[in-house]
C-alpha cells in the first residue's frame, strides 16, 4: 500500500543487472576466446591513448593534473545523491490525516453545511485504533493492526488480520468489511481499505481455534 | 463515477491495491543493490578527489586499476579472473531476473464489495486442512495441504483400520474454495496415504 517507486526498482535493477551481466560474459570471454583477447590486446592501448589526449588536452597551465577528477567527483557524488534518494522512496506514504475539511490542507467545505465557518480534522489514529479495537474483540484473530496510507491524494486504510489457524478466511473478509462499513458510517467516508489477511509467527504458535 | 464526492473508493482503485498486494516491490532487493553501489562509488569518489588534489591513493590507484584492466587477460591469474566473472555474471542474471519477472506472492484475493482482499496462501490452507481433516475424521497433525498458485494438494494420512473417503474430503474441500472465490481458482488433489497411523 506504500508508493514505492515499482517501476523505476525494476528498471534501475535492470540496468545494473545488464551492466553485470556485460562485465562478467567480458571477462569470461576475454579468458576463453582467444579472439577477444587478442582484439583486446589492439584496443586496449588504443582506448589508453585516447584517455592520455584528453587528459592532456583538460590539464590547465600550471596545474600537474587534470581537472576531470574534479568533475568526476562531483558526477559520483551526484550519482551517491540519486542512489541515497532511490533508498528513501522505498517504502514511503504513511500519513497522520484520516480526513480533513477546511481549514490549510483539507478539502472545500460541502455546500450542504450552511456555510460554517472552521475546520473539522480526523486524525489517522482515531480511525485506526477504532477499528483495531472492534478487531480485537473477535475470538477468531490472534491480532491486528491497521494503518494509514496515503493513496493517489487520498488517505486508504489498510487492515492487517491475522486469524487462528483453520480460521476461513472469506468469513473474515466479511465480517472485517461489515466493520470498515460501520467506520464509513462513523466517519462519513468511503475511503479505500486493504483488509490484508495473514498469517504470521504470532499465529504459527497459538492453537487453533477450536469451537466455531 | 459515484455523486458523492465523499466516496473516495473506486473499482480501479480496489483492483490497483490489490495488484500491488499480489506482487513483489523489489524494495529489498532494491535498497540491496543501492547499498552495494553507494559503497562502491564512495570509495570511487574518495580516490578520485585524492587524485583531483595530487594526493596519494589511498585504497585502488585508479591509473594503475586501469593499466591493470587493458593488459587483461595477461598478468591476472585464470582462475581467479574466471571466478569473479563468473561471479559478475551470475550477479547480473540474478537481477535482471528480479526486474523481468513478476515476482508473485503467494497470496490470493477475495472479491468483496467494499474492500481490496488479500489472503496469505498460508491462511487458505489451514482452513481448507481444517475442513479436509473434519470431512475425513483425523486428526490435524494427519492432513497436509500445499497451496499453490494453481493448485491445492490435500495429503491425508488415515487412521488404521480407519477407511478415509477421499471423495467427501474433495467435496469439501471444494465447498471451501468455492466460498474463499480465490482468483484463481486452483485445481484440487486428494492424495490418500497407503499406511495409516496409529489414531488418537
Amino acid at each position: 500500500m506504500n508508493t514505492t517507486p515499482r517501476v523505476l526498482n525494476r528498471l534501475v535493477l535492470a540496468v545494473v543487472g545488464l551492466l553485470a551481466l556485460a562485465a562478467g560474459a567480458f571477462g569470461l570471454a576475454l579468458l576463453a576466446v582467444p579472439a577477444v583477447a587478442s582484439w583486446w590486446r589492439v584496443t586496449a592501448p588504443r582506448i589508453g591513448e585516447g584517455i592520455d589526449g584528453v587528459r592532456g588536452r583538460t590539464t590547465l597551465e600550471g596545474q600537474e593534473d587534470t581537472w576531470l577528477w574534479a568533475a568526476l567527483a562531483a558526477v559520483l557524488l551526484a550519482l551517491v545523491v540519486l542512489l541515497a534518494l532511490w533508498i528513501a522512496a522505498q517504502g514511503r506514504g504513511r500519513t497522520g490525516v484520516f480526513a480533513a475539511v477546511g481549514g490549510p490542507g483539507g478539502s472545500p467545505p460541502r455546500p450542504d453545511d450552511g456555510g460554517t465557518a472552521g475546520s473539522v480534522t480526523i486524525t489517522a489514529a482515531a480511525a485506526e485504533q477504532a477499528l483495531k479495537a472492534a478487531l480485537l474483540e473477535r475470538p477468531d484473530l490472534a491480532g491486528a493492526s491497521v494503518s494509514t496510507w496515503e493513496l493517489r491524494g487520498v488517505p486508504g486504510l489498510r487492515v492487517r488480520v491475522f486469524p487462528r489457524k483453520g480460521v476461513p478466511p472469506y468469513t473474515v473478509a466479511v465480517e472485517v468489511s461489515r466493520l470498515v462499513e460501520a467506520l464509513d458510517a462513523v466517519t462519513g467516508y468511503r475511503t479505500p481499505v486493504l483488509i490484508s489477511i495473514s498469517s504470521g509467527a504470532r499465529v504459527r504458535f497459538t492453537r487453533a481455534e477450536r469451537v466455531s | 463515477m459515484s455523486a458523492d464526492p465523499l466516496d473516495r473508493s473506486t473499482p480501479a482503485s480496489t483492483a490497483r491495491l490489490v495488484r500491488r498486494e499480489l506482487h513483489s516491490s523489489r524494495a529489498i532487493a532494491s535498497v540491496g543493490t543501492a547499498v552495494l553501489l553507494i559503497v562502491a562509488l564512495l570509495v570511487l569518489l574518495f580516490e578520485a578527489l585524492l587524485k583531483a588534489v595530487g594526493d596519494e591513493p589511498f585504497l585502488v590507484d585508479l591509473e594503475a586499476a586501469a593499466a591493470w584492466v587493458g593488459t587483461l587477460p595477461g598478468a591476472a591469474p585464470a582462475s581467479l579472473l574466471g571466478a569473479g566473472s563468473a561471479l559478475l555474471l551470475v550477479l547480473g542474471a540474478l537481477l535482471l531476473l528480479l526486474a523481468v519477472l513478476p515476482g508473485r506472492r503467494p497470496r490470493y484475493t477475495i472479491p468483496n464489495e467494499r474492500a481490496a482482499v488479500v489472503v496469505d496462501a498460508e491462511v487458505v490452507a489451514s482452513s481448507l486442512a481444517r475442513r479436509a481433516r473434519v470431512a475425513a475424521g483425523v486428526a490435524p497433525e494427519q492432513v497436509l495441504v500445499t497451496v499453490g498458485r494453481t493448485t491445492v494438494t490435500v495429503q491425508v494420512r488415515p487412521t488404521s483400520g480407519v477407511p478415509v473417503d477421499a471423495d467427501a474430503v474433495r467435496v469439501a474441500v471444494a465447498d471451501d474454495l468455492r466460498r474463499s472465490s480465490v482468483v484463481p481458482e486452483p485445481r484440487i488433489t486428494v492424495i490418500v496415504a497407503e499406511s495409516g497411523v496409529i489414531g488418537q
